[in-house]
């Protein structure tokens, strides 16, 4: 009997230690032992998409190799049904304490979340808000209206607030909508400055590539193209080297891909002269902001938009990830 | 020749016989023309830069592509068959392709024997991957559908795994010596619209000029004739996906040169625009029945609605998808079959 | 409950082409009528017209007095009226139960009630003496029980007037006794029936008057018992008909051309040996389902072969595909002319051309030579149609005609016919009955399965019967008689 004393004995004098070690680091939730974070994110289908699954990526090895007690899943879902789906594994099968989420779209995924967070799920949610905030703790966006509005106080304060402008969309959606509205309003203030039309081009280099020949056949004297993103800007330079138009001055993509800020950085390009990040980087900050977070039993703040930046080639070397495929 | 009987009876028989389906002038077989005229017209009307002849032929070469894979379909379709897995084979082939080329560029000295390589690399892989298609299919006795479903993934997925998600770019040096097979034209016609020009050509005369094109319209007409009929149905079969592959593979070696990269973007839908061509341009999709003219004329049509689309304002871009759907219907409507 | 039936003045026409003419005539409540006329004669149009499938040109259709526009055949039931068609229109995949009701479910609310109407199906096809489960696939049914099924199907829908297009073309004969034991039965009821056959035989035995259409056109009526069979045939043919059948000249025996040993195919046939000598028309007896049909797709290698040995031309052969087969010889002209003997869809040249394209490529296909063949082809064969229009344009006997002609494109040393009269008409079996005579006096050896006894009578040398899988007897020419076949066939058993 007296074995089994000694044992109760010792084990309620390390609870205490412990106990009075969590109130000692001033948290009111405790530190978890060991943290299970789920990261659920599209497949790679697009540059940026490939971008995000490797930045995620890069973080699990990163963080698991800095935490032993950090256990990372990650999870690749190509629609949204089958994120939700993917969604219910990672709670039910895998047992996730914590969650970080790239929602394929906002209305579809805010129940899944929603039942996630009801099971004592930390959610935090990348880039796409949810419809129904109160279920997530904490939301890590890239800044889409800067995305918009960037290039176009560029321009116009490049062209002096005259230049001809045709604009190339990505896939209707909120997300797409916010950039194209950003982009109309600032230039809006400039009467010189003409959008002569944009249209759809599913963030799709091919796509990119007709579209822009199309425009090239309809507008005689163009300026800008604003291509709204690395991948099209890619289809739009080919476009215009085949039609061999020297009227246009300059190609404005968008994300601050890794080939794009390397011309930028070179110079190698004309009219490659800047950008806009909105780096699939934030992934990385997203699930390790995360991660530390929990295990430290912090909290993070409610909102974190990370910040989007001009590129040009001043600062183009803190774009540069050489590694990272997008 | 075995000789006949003299006919039995003297009294012949000189009544009318009822003459259905005889091959008469057909005005739904020229469906597609009337369609791809209208749209013509339509075009110049909306956008007098339309009819010039650099936007014609950025449109044909830009067919180029779906056409060629087109042709090939229209094989598949005619015997019966399907292949959906042909947008993500073009993906697969012009990443391996790359992917080869990339590392020969070190070994090979000049640029130009890498990119010949390249390019027969990329013919045997089509070639090589429409055969397994056939094998599986006639010897595994898998449905075409369920095959080329499944292949449709494996493709797109290896391709996607090759690329980490992001794209597979060819060299530079590579790329200014592959560039004008795309971009290049002879007597002012583009080469990919030259190449086209030749697939079609062969396609049609494949197929209505040697056995074997009898043969496929003969299982997809029906097969249980033509196997008593003593035509070896699985052979022909297996050669149609075959020769599918190879066209793919010929689209692809076009397609490489333009942005020089494969991403897992590439071909996407490529699949559903080459059977639409080929159903557009007057094929039966039960098998059977085809022509090669229709299916060129179905994939021309199908970019040039969006085309116009492009070169025009007045219709939201919300709509622009409304907009190809009603004309893929119209057309098929002038061009369809009595029952 | 039964109903009179007029037609006055009816055409019609497809496109360009008038087939009836005028047609006009009576059909008296509850009597069997037989409609003879050659294929073409008009009489399957005239038909699908009483039963809702096609609207007349002009003219009118009086039932029990008062004119009638069928809409579509729907509306032609609704009155009783039942066309029962010559190609069976069963859906193979469904069951036969689910056969009979197609449209007309039996539902329970919203739900379909299968248990009523599996037992009305079962009562249905028990009195024509189907006794298989109503829950097996048509697929499944050999052609004479789907003939069953089809009749079962016509009664349960309370038809006052059943059409009957061929509906012996592959019946046995005891099959045949209880189809006309139950087309008594019906008779007795007040049902009208028009019995349209191309057996002579058959029509005298259960009709009450013949009905004779020729060219689009009503020729003849008269009461059955009045009218011989030669008197119908010269009816229908339009001329004096001399003798069906050529003579014939029984080779001597040398060394066989095809030699069978001791041949297998699981399931369908057992040991089976013969021989077959250059010259030489050697017939094939049996009910339905003894596999004689199986018997020779299994010799060309499309079901499997357990045992046993082919010769053909003292060459042994183990053959895997009709391709071999013909390589080798032998063509198979199977009794499915729609499924395996003719693209009904393709033209006349592309069917007449399929086995031997090699001889019209150079390399490349050359039309003109193809025309060629099919210009001899028409010539020497009496194909009579449209040789631009599809093989659906003909008429079964020129279709049949062209499909002998491609099968003996390869030049075969040995011809399989099955069932080369089926739906032909008088004028056209004629013309095959010649030719096959003409093709063993080249020296080639015929093999005719057919369940026409007449016919193997009239015109083979010799005649092997089987049954249930084994030959049981081979019959030389000078004791064929259809009581000596019949009694090998049945063998001392009936079939149940």
């Amino acid at each position: 009997m007296s074995e089994v004393a000694r044992y109760t004995r010792r084990m309620v004098l390390g609870t205490g230690l412990a106990m009075a070690a969590t109130v000692a680091l001033g948290g009111i939730a405790f530190a978890a032992d060991t943290v299970k974070l789920g990261v659920s994110i599209p497949a790679a289908t697009h540059g940026f998409t490939g971008g995000i699954v490797w930045w995620a990526n890069q973080a699990k090895a990163e963080l698991e190799k800095a935490h032993p007690n950090l256990k990372i899943t990650v999870k690749t879902a190509s629609g949204a049904p089958e994120q939700a789906n993917q969604l219910q594994d990672l709670v039910t099968v895998t047992k996730i304490d914590s969650l970080v989420i790239f929602p394929f779209e906002s209305a579809a995924l805010t129940q899944p979340v929603m039942q996630a967070k009801k099971k004592n799920v930390y959610v935090t949610v990348v880039d796409r808000g949810l419809t129904d905030t109160s279920a997530q703790d904490a939301y890590i966006a890239g800044d889409n209206t800067a995305f918009g509005r960037i290039p176009a106080e560029y321009i116009a304060k490049k062209y002096n607030g005259k230049a001809n402008i045709v604009a190339l969309r990505g896939i209707p959606t909120t997300l797409d909508n916010e950039r194209w509205e950003a982009f109309t309003g600032v230039l809006k203030q400039y009467p010189d400055i003409k959008i002569l039309d944009g249209k759809y081009a599913n963030w799709n280099r091919d796509d990119a590539f007709k579209v822009t020949q199309d425009f090239l056949t309809r507008f005689k004297d163009i300026d800008v193209v604003w291509a709204a993103d690395d991948d099209m800007a890619f289809g739009v330079l080919k476009a215009i080297e085949q039609a061999k138009r020297t009227d246009i001055k300059e190609v404005f993509g968008g994300a601050g891909s890794k080939t794009m800020v390397k011309t930028i950085l070179d110079g190698s390009n004309p009219l490659i002269r800047a950008d806009v990040s909105y780096s699939p980087k934030f992934i990385y900050d997203a699930i390790k902001m995360t991660a530390e977070a929990r295990l430290k039993g912090d909290k993070l703040p409610a909102t974190y938009i990370i910040p989007s930046a001009l590129i040009t080639k001043e600062n183009a070397k803190e774009f540069y990830f050489p590694d990272s495929p997008y | 020749m075995p000789s006949a009987p003299t006919p039995a009876t003297e009294v012949r028989n000189d009544r009318a016989e009822p003459r259905k389906n005889g091959r008469r002038f057909d005005p739904h077989r020229f469906g597609p023309v009337v369609g791809l005229l209208l749209l013509l017209i339509v075009g110049t009307a909306l956008n007098p830069d339309f009819a010039t002849w650099d936007n014609l032929m950025n449109v044909l070469t830009r067919t180029a592509f779906i056409g060629i894979i087109s042709i090939g379909m229209c094989f598949v379709i005619i015997s019966g068959g399907i292949d959906l897995s042909v947008g993500s084979m073009a993906a697969l082939i012009a990443g391996g392709m790359i992917l080869l080329m990339n590392a020969l560029a070190g070994s090979v000295g000049s640029p130009v024997a890498v990119v010949m390589l390249g390019m027969l690399f990329a013919l045997l892989l089509g070639g090589g991957f429409g055969l397994a298609h056939g094998y599986l299919i006639t010897r595994g006795r898998i449905e075409p559908f369920i095959v080329t479903l499944g292949t449709l993934g494996i493709f797109r997925a290896v391709l996607t795994w090759l690329a980490d998600g992001g794209a597979i770019t060819l060299d530079n040096d590579l790329s200014d010596a592959y560039g004008p097979v795309y971009y290049g034209s002879l007597l002012g016609i583009p080469v990919p619209v030259w190449v086209f020009l030749a697939v079609s050509v062969a396609g049609a005369v494949l197929l209505n000029r040697t056995a074997f094109g009898r043969y496929v319209q003969a299982i997809g007409s029906n097969e249980q004739v033509a196997r008593f009929a003593a035509v070896d149905v699985d052979r022909v079969k297996l050669l149609t996906y075959g020769l599918l592959g190879v066209c793919v593979g010929v689209a692809t070696v076009l397609y490489v040169p333009r942005l020089g990269s494969a991403s897992p973007t590439t071909g996407l839908l490529w699949e559903l625009e080459a059977i639409a061509a080929v159903i557009v341009g007057g094929t039966s999709f039960k098998g059977g029945e085809g022509r090669i003219a229709g299916t060129v004329i179905g994939a021309v049509l199908l970019s040039v609605i969006s085309n116009i689309l492009n070169l025009t304002s007045i219709i939201s871009v919300y709509l622009n998808a409304a907009v190809q759907g009603c004309v893929i219907i119209a057309v098929a409507f002038l061009q369809r079959r009595r029952p | 409950m039964s109903l009179h039936v007029a037609f006055d003045g009816i055409t019609k026409e497809f496109g360009p082409v008038r087939v009836l003419h005028g047609v006009g005539f009576d059909l008296h409540p509850g009597r069997v009528h037989g409609l003879l006329g050659e294929n073409g004669a008009g009489k399957s149009t005239l038909m699908k017209i009483l039963a809702g499938y096609h609207a007349p040109t002009s003219g009118t259709l009086g039932i029990d007095g008062e004119p009638v526009t069928f809409r579509n055949s729907r509306d032609a039931e609704k009155r009783g009226i039942v066309l029962i068609h010559q190609e069976l229109s069963l859906a193979d995949d469904l069951t036969v139960a689910q056969n009979m009701f197609l449209g007309h479910e039996i539902k329970r609310g919203w739900l379909l009630d299968d248990r009523a109407m599996r037992e009305q199906a079962t009562a249905a096809l028990r009195q024509v003496g189907f006794e298989r489960d109503p829950d097996t696939k048509v697929r499944d049914l050999i052609v004479a029980e789907k003939q069953l099924v089809e009749i079962a199907k016509a009664q349960l829908r309370n038809a006052r007037l059943l059409i009957m297009d061929e509906p012996t073309a592959s019946l046995t004969p005891s099959e045949c006794d209880r189809l006309f034991g139950l087309i008594d039965r019906l008779r007795r009821d007040g049902v009208t029936i028009v019995y349209i056959s191309h057996k002579l035989d058959e029509v005298e035995r259960i009709t009450d008057e013949v009905i004779v259409m020729r060219d689009g056109r009503f020729v003849a009526r008269a009461p059955t018992a009045e009218t011989p069979r030669q008197r119908m045939a010269e009816l229908m043919v339009g001329r004096e008909l001399t003798d069906m059948f050529p003579d014939k000249h029984i080779p001597a025996l040398g060394k066989p051309l095809m030699t069978v040993r001791g041949l297998t195919v699981p399931g369908w046939a057992e040991d089976v040996s013969f021989d077959l000598h250059p010259g030489e028309i050697l017939g094939f007896a049996g009910l339905v389902g003894a596999g004689r049909t199986e018997l020779f797709e299994g010799i060309l290698g499309l079901r499997p072969r357990s045992g046993g040995t082919v010769e053909i031309e003292g060459r042994p052969v183990a053959l895997r595909s009709p391709r071999e087969a013909m390589r080798n010889g032998l063509t198979y002209l199977s009794e499915d002319r729609k499924g395996k003997g003719l693209h009904v869809n393709m033209g006349l040249r592309d069917n007449l051309t399929l086995m031997t394209l090699r001889h019209h490529a150079q390399p490349l296909l050359s039309p003109a030579s193809e025309e060629r063949a099919l210009e001899h082809a028409v010539t020497s064969f009496g194909i009579r149609g449209n040789p631009q229009g599809t093989a659906s344009s003909l008429s079964g006997g020129n279709q049949q005609k062209l499909a002998i002609a491609k099968f003996l494109e390869p030049d075969p040393r040995v011809f399989v016919l099955d069932e080369p009269t089926r739906g032909v008409d008088v004028g056209a079996k004629r013309d095959i009955y010649f030719l096959i005579a003409r093709l063993a006096a080249e020296g080639r050896g015929v093999i005719v399965i057919s369940s026409e006894l007449i016919e193997l009578i009239g015109l083979c040398h010799r005649v092997i019967v089987m049954r249930g899988r084994r030959v049981t007897a081979t019959v030389p020419a000078d004791r064929l008689s259809e009581e000596e076949l019949i009694a090998h066939a049945i063998g001392t058993h009936t079939r149940h």
